[in-house]
Order: structure tokens, then sequence, then C-alpha cells
């Protein structure tokens, strides 16, 4: 019996998976914060990182969270060609996001930062690594999700895993908030 | 329902979604474990018993004669961190979470199988390349991880400390993130069964213990498995791609205990919890008898598993961690011995003028409560910062862990196989061996572990091939051999156990479908289990302890038996016809 | 595009929160620009990116819609999250 009509199994899930992955982030945030905390010097990062740039890419991936909702709703409605077309546009600009990202770690390679030869590198690539792995697993999985929508497998009566997208997705999003503010506004 | 086409030899019993199945192969693969793990023991104990002594046997085999036979000095902190390392992450987890979590939550939950099958299956699938990964660390020629199964960093991150900081402690490493998403996932797959799939009627405050435990147990692990994860890749990181989280000097050295201990302090409540589940059921079952206080013992789960996650830093007290924190962690420890106690006196109640059926699996509970408390005990002296600094890393906290981790969860497994054995394999065990083997089992390990807390307040330290090298212990080195001999007979009598296991397998008594006469849902149906559980899934109409009830003649009383003139579950009308097939 | 209204069947005005999410963003930048307090700063940025993250945990994700099963499986991962976070800085850190 479930005790909650209108939730499923899979929702239910991918809500403690979420939870689980939120606990893996805090991990690698801790890492960073007491590194930073005890180090003796940490570089200015409004001169070594592009912040401007980042704070497109914020919002950039704040647009890509209500492109993803907008098709969900969409499918509420019943309306299968919008669905696409937010998906789609959702998973352009996760693709722009980590391209940008991208484009900041080589700038930041080449002014000499890399992983091992520093603190603030080491945290660096990792978070915004994993961060940005999660983008693309998302990306990767919304290409999958548009595929289904394409062989008419989400309705109005039935559109869970549009719906688990969206957690997904969002919550990626949601870790980038906090990334963005540690990282590049502390 | 499922079509009844055969599924192939592969697809039934290798490759399978069935979680009887899937449970059973945690069961066997963690029994091989746990033989290895206790190999390792005995090496250890024979090296202490005996230092730089030629070994027979092993001493030629694994050593050579180019050492003298003996074991070399850096293969014995590999022997400690490989016995760790497996016996946690390769026996007890995997069989009670494993092996008695898959089997036992879709029969006592009253589902057909797991709320995710497909999961079930990856999730066992995942520990194999796990199993893989720690056996081969054995063979590559610089050794397993010598690191400790704590594997503190710096010198678990520098690749040329010891022999097995090279390839042994990378395999460590990867082998650890595997079992991590495994436990991962089978968690996520516990809880959603557990909280959605229940039978109707079954609301949570009917669950048996055993299910209570593993519900939080697998709360646990979601919330707790991902740091080590985190913390896992990290140190990996460090070691392949030279970055500074853990190095010495540029990284925070103590960074890697806070994260590692984090996880790792729940994790020895996920190995308790279940098996305080099993002897709630137990010692119930076999005391005839109602559990004393079952909403007590709930919130006392719940509080051992929330003040779980706040104590970690009692592993700390001696690593330089700030004072100020070292007080908040004593006293959230202490706390942690109130549900416990409760727990332990609530056990004492359901025994209190029980009608006590004293077999197997209920001796093995008694021990196990028996075992624990003096376990527990001895935490409570650790808990108290100002005595722990002595106590860090002495034999007392051998001592303690092993009290708790065998005396508490390695009895409770033994009841558990034992009491679920029948249902499991259609067979009895032989209930004579059973005991032989609880009592060789039971007066051998209190020969061992209890000098151990002699040994520790003395100072012995652990992990130290030999302390007879420093004057002061000289004179240990009896009670040391004592302890050795005590273990040959322990290790002896597991024999028994496993004799008794496989010969049952075949040649054990055909047992009915509830030979303990038992309230539980999974005694309603065959011995062993139709492919989809039950004929029809069972409607429950009351707790699962409902023992000596006046309402019947009989002294036990079904969860799904109906009783006419008594209450209907909420909103479900008294059964004219049998309740629906499906959920 | 379909923009509804809250008050229309449980949906919320997806763009206003955008909208708030993005002025938000905005005011951290800007706080981040101006030269007050380091800490103050610190405590200011992270309780914005609180409100954003709640912005669009319960809106985008619905959490304000949800039974509250579902919103204990949200919140115990934060409680748990700022534990993990803020000991190890209060070990290796004394204040003031």
């Amino acid at each position: 019996m479930n005790p909650m009509p209108g939730v499923g199994t899979m929702k239910f899930a991918m809500w403690l998976f979420l939870a689980s992955e939120a606990l893996f982030f805090a991990a690698l945030i801790s890492a960073y914060v007491l590194l930073r905390l005890t180090s003796p010097s940490w570089p200015d990062v409004s001169e070594l990182l592009n912040v401007p740039l980042v704070a497109l890419n914020t919002s950039l991936l704040l647009i890509s969270s209500v492109t993803m909702v907008y098709g969900f709703a969409s499918i509420e409605d019943g309306k299968q060609s919008r669905l696409r077309l937010y998906l789609i546009a959702t998973a352009v600009i996760g693709t722009v996001f980590v391209s940008i990202q991208a484009v900041e770690w080589a700038q930041l390679i080449g002014e000499g930062v890399t992983a091992s030869n520093s603190v603030f590198g080491s945290t660096f690539y990792v978070l915004t690594g994993f961060h940005g792995l999660h983008v693309l697993i998302g990306i990767l999985f919304l290409v999958l999700t548009i595929f289904r929508s394409y062989r008419g497998r989400y309705s109005q009566a039935e559109h869970g895993g549009v719906e688990l997208m969206g957690l997904y997705w969002h919550f990626v999003d949601i870790v980038w908030i906090f990334l963005f503010t540690i990282i590049y506004l502390i | 329902m499922t079509e009844t086409a055969e599924l192939s030899f592969v697809r039934r019993y290798v490759f399978s979604t069935d979680h009887k199945v899937i449970g059973k192969q945690f069961l066997f693969t963690a029994m091989g474990f746990f033989t290895i793990g206790g190999l390792l023991a005995i090496l250890m104990r024979t090296q202490l018993a005996w230092p730089w002594q030629e070994i027979p046997i092993i001493g030629p085999l694994l050593y050579g004669e180019a050492s003298g036979n003996i074991l070399p000095p850096e293969s014995y902190p590999a022997l400690v961190t490989m016995h760790g390392t497996i016996m946690i992450f390769f026996f007890i987890i995997p069989i009670l979470s494993g092996a008695l979590g898959n089997f036992l939550i879709p029969l006592m939950t009253g589902a057909r199988d797991m709320a995710f099958p497909r999961l079930n299956l990856a999730s066992y699938w995942l520990m194999v390349p796990a199993f893989l990964l720690v056996l081969s660390s054995f063979l590559v020629t610089t050794g397993p991880a010598s690191a400790g199964w704590t594997s503190y960093a710096p010198l678990s991150i520098l690749q040329d400390a010891a022999p097995g900081s090279a390839m042994g402690q990378t395999l460590w490493v990867l082998s650890l993130m595997l079992v991590g998403t495994s436990s991962l996932v089978g968690a996520i797959n516990y809880i959603t069964t557990i909280v959605m799939l229940r039978a109707p009627g079954l609301d949570m405050f009917r669950l048996p213990m055993t299910i209570w435990a593993l519900f939080i147990t697998a709360i646990l692990v979601t919330f707790a498995t991902p740091v080590l994860t985190g913390a896992l890749i990290l140190m990996f990181f460090d070691r392949s791609l030279g970055t500074l989280f853990f190095a010495a000097g540029e990284g925070q050295v103590i960074l890697w205990q806070h994260l590692f201990w984090f996880y790792s302090h729940p994790a020895v409540y996920i190995m308790i919890l279940p098996a305080m589940g099993v002897a709630s059921d137990v010692i119930s079952t076999f005391s005839r008898k109602p559990l004393f206080g079952y909403k007590p013992m709930v919130y006392s789960i719940w509080a051992i598993a929330g003040l779980g996650f706040i104590v970690w830093g009692h592993h700390m007290f001696v690593s330089g961690m700030n004072p100020l924190l070292g007080i908040t962690f004593m006293t959230s420890t202490m706390l942690i011995a109130i549900p416990s106690a409760v727990k332990t006196f609530n056990w004492l109640g359901t025994l209190w003028r029980g009608n006590l059926q004293m077999q197997a699996p209920m001796l093995n509970a008694l021990a196990f409560v028996s075992t624990f408390v003096i376990g527990g005990l001895s935490g409570i002296f650790s808990a108290a910062t100002p005595v722990d600094i002595f106590l860090h890393d002495t034999y007392w906290i051998v001592g303690h862990i092993h009290y708790v981790l065998f005396g508490g969860s390695l009895f409770g497994v033994f009841a558990g196989v034992q009491y679920w054995f029948p249902k499991m394999f259609g067979r009895m065990m032989s209930n004579t061996a059973g005991i032989y083997h609880f009592v060789i089992t039971f007066v051998t390990f209190n020969m061992i572990f209890l000098p151990m807390f002699y040994l520790g307040a003395f100072g012995m330290p652990r992990r130290i091939a030999d302390p007879y090298q420093y004057e002061m212990f000289s004179g240990l080195q009896g009670t040391n051999q004592f302890m050795t001999y005590a273990l040959f007979v322990l290790a002896a009598a597991q024999l028994i156990f496993a004799f008794n296991f496989f010969y049952s397998l075949f040649r054990g008594k055909v047992a009915g479908k509830n030979p303990w006469k038992a309230n539980t849902l999974e005694w309603t149906t065959d011995s062993p289990p139709p492919l989809e559980n039950f004929e029809e899934i069972p409607t429950v109409y009351r707790g699962p302890y409902e023992y000596s009830s006046p309402l019947v003649a009989a002294d036990y009383l079904p969860q799904d038996q109906y009783v006419d003139g008594t209450e209907s579950p909420r909103g479900m009308p008294a059964p004219a016809v049998s309740p629906a097939a499906g959920d | 595009m379909s923009e509804h209204s809250a008050t229309e069947n449980h949906r919320p005005n997806y763009l206003l929160i955008f909208g708030a999410l993005f002025v938000l963003t905005l005011i951290e930048i800007g706080i981040a620009l101006t030269g007050i307090a380091a800490s103050a700063q610190v405590v200011i940025l992270l309780a914005l990116a609180f409100t954003k993250a709640l912005l669009v945990a319960l809106y985008y994700m619905h959490l304000k819609f949800e039974g509250p099963i579902i919103r204990i499986i949200a919140a115990v991962p934060v409680l748990l999250v700022l534990i993990v976070i803020l000991i190890p800085i209060f070990d290796v850190w004394i204040f003031g």
C-alpha cells in the first residue's frame, strides 16, 4: 500500500538519490572550505577567474532550469512538441554551460594553475569538475528523454520520466548556486 | 502477474532479479569472506603469540624459506588492515544488509519483490568487481593495503611509504568505492520498498523490528556512504593526480579523518542495528511473549541513528582536534548509551517470565545481548575524552569493537541465519550442532576478547607486530598466547557451523511453512517461498508480537490471521473472501 | 508559451520565480563587489544562495506541493550537509 498516493516509487527513489548526492557534494565542499580557511595564501578569485563570464554561465544554468520546468508543464498539458522544444533547449543550454566551463578551465591551466600545484587548484578542479560531470550526465539523460518523447513515451497521463529528469536537473542547478557563491563570490 | 515462462539457469540463479536469490548470493559470498578475514586474524594472533617464529605450513607457503618462514615485519600492518577491511565491508555489512535485508524485506512486508528488482541485481553485481579488486590486492607483488582499515593520511597518500602503500592501497580505494555504490543503491531500494510496498494493513508500527532496523540502517547508508565515497575520490586523486587534499604540509591531513569518520561512525551502527532487529524478533519468538516496549524500541533505533551522525569525533580525541569540539563529541557519545540501554532493558523485559525456548537461534540472541552490553559499557569508558587519551590505540579499543561487532553483530548473524535458514532453504539446521557451536564459540570468544580490556588498560598498543620489544609489555606474551590458543578452538568451532549449514542444505529435516510458530509474514508462505513470494498478498490485522495472546488458544497469532470480533485494519472490511492478489 | 498564474492548478509562475532568481544573483554579485566586511559578505551571500536554492526546490522541484515524507527526505540532508561542513570548520578555525 502506497502511503503517498500520487507519488510513485521512482519519484520517491529519485529524491532519496538526490539526498545522497547532496551529501557527496557536501564532502567535496567541506574539503574546499577547510582547505581554504587553513590556507596561508588563497588566490584572489576576482583576478584569477573570469567572474563576469561565470556569472553569465550561472544565469544560463538558471535559464535552463526554467526551460526544463516549462518542458514539464508542457507535457502536463499534453503538449508533446512543446515538451521536446524545451528539453532540447535545456540540453543545448547545458552544453553551452559545460563548454564555457571548459574554456574557463583552459584559461586557468594557461595561467599555470593545475590540480597538483596548488590547493586552490585541487579544490577548484575537483569541485567544478564533479559538478560539470553531473551536468554532462544530465545532458545525456536529457537526450534519452528527448528520444523517448519522439517515441511517444510520454503523455498527459503518464510523464513521470520527465518529472524525474526535472528533479535531477534542478538539483544540479542548486549545487551550482552554492558552488558559484562559495568559489567565485566569497 | 509475471508470465510463467521458464528463465534460463543464468537468469534464474546468476543474474537474478529475485531478491531471495540475491540475498543468498550475498550470504554465500559473505561467508567466504568471513573465512578469509578469520584466517587473517589467525595469522595476526599467531604473530602476537610467537613473534618472529616459524609458522608451520603457512610460513613456507606464503613467506618462503628466504625470509625464514616467518611473517615479514611489513606484512603485519597489511594483515591488520585487510582483516578489518574484509570483516567490515565484505562480511558483516553484506551479510546483514545484503543477505538478510534482501531476503527478508519483501517477505516480511508482504511484497512480491523489492521496488526495483533490476537495481537489486546491480547492487550485488557491483560487489563482484569489488571482490576481485580486494582479493587481487593479495596477489600483487607489493602486497595488500597496510595503512589500517582507517587508512589515515598522509601515510595512505604516499605511494612509497610501505609496500602496501603502492598498488595495494589503490586497489583498496577502488574496491571500497564500488562497495559504497552497491550499498547506496541497495539502501534506496530497501527504503522505497519498506515505505511503499507494504501489504494492506501493515502500518509502519506493525512492522517487525528486523524491518525497522533494516529500514533505519538503509537511511544511515543513504546519508553516510556518499561522504566516504567523496573522501575516497579525493584520496584517489591525491595518489594518482597529485592533488593536495590530504597531503602533509600543504593539504589538511585531519580532513581525511573528519570525512572518513563521518561515514565510519554511522557505519558501526549500520553493522549493529540489523542485528538488534534480529535479536528483538528472535527473543520475542523464542520467549513466546510480545516484545517489551515496541514503540520505545523503534524510537531508540531512531535515536541511535540520529545521534550516530554527531559522534564521529570520538575517534579523533588524540588527533589534535580542537578540544572544545572534543567536549561536544564526548557528550553526544555518552548520550547514545541511553537508547542502547533502553533496548537492552526491553530485551530483558521480553525475556522476563517468558516461556523460553532455548534453541540455537535463541542462545545466540542471548549471547548478543550479553556481549553487546559488555561492549557498550567499555565504550562508555572510551567516550570520556581524558580516559580515551590513554585507551586510544590500545587493546581496550580492540576489545570494545570485538565485543560489539563479534559479540553483537556476529552472534546476531548466527541467530538470524539459523532462524531463517528453514525459510531460505526449506530445511532445518541441526539444533544440536547449533548448540555445540554456540557453547564453544561463546566461551572461546570471551577467552580471546575479555583479556583485551586488561591488556589495553595496561597500555598494550594495537597494530604492533611485536609489542614485547618494549620491556613494559614483555610480561603480556603469556596472556596473548592464551588468547591465540582460544582462537584456534574458536576457529575450529566455526567448522561445526559450516558443516551444519552445508549438510543441512541437502540433508536437513524438511521444514514446513512455520517451524518456529512465529507471527511475521514470511512464515505464512512456503519454505522456500515461491518465485512470487505469496500466492496471495496477505492482509495484516495486527502487530508482529502477539505471542501468548488471550484471543486465541495457540501461543502465537500470525499477523495475517483474522480473528472474528476483533477490529479490522483501518478502512478495511473484515474478509468475507480472500484478499485480492497483487498490490 | 503557456504561462499560468500561481492560483491555477498548483502551477507556480515559473517566469516570476526566474525573475527572482536572476535579481538575487545580481544582488549577490553586487554584494561581492562592494567593500563590506568579509564576515558580513559571507553571511549575506550564503543567505542569498540559500534563498535561491529554496526557490528552485520549492517551485521548480515542486517541493511546496509535496507531502511530508518527501519534504523530510529533502530537509534531512540539509542538516547533515551543514554538520559535515561546519564541524571541521569549527575544528580548525578558532573564532575571534
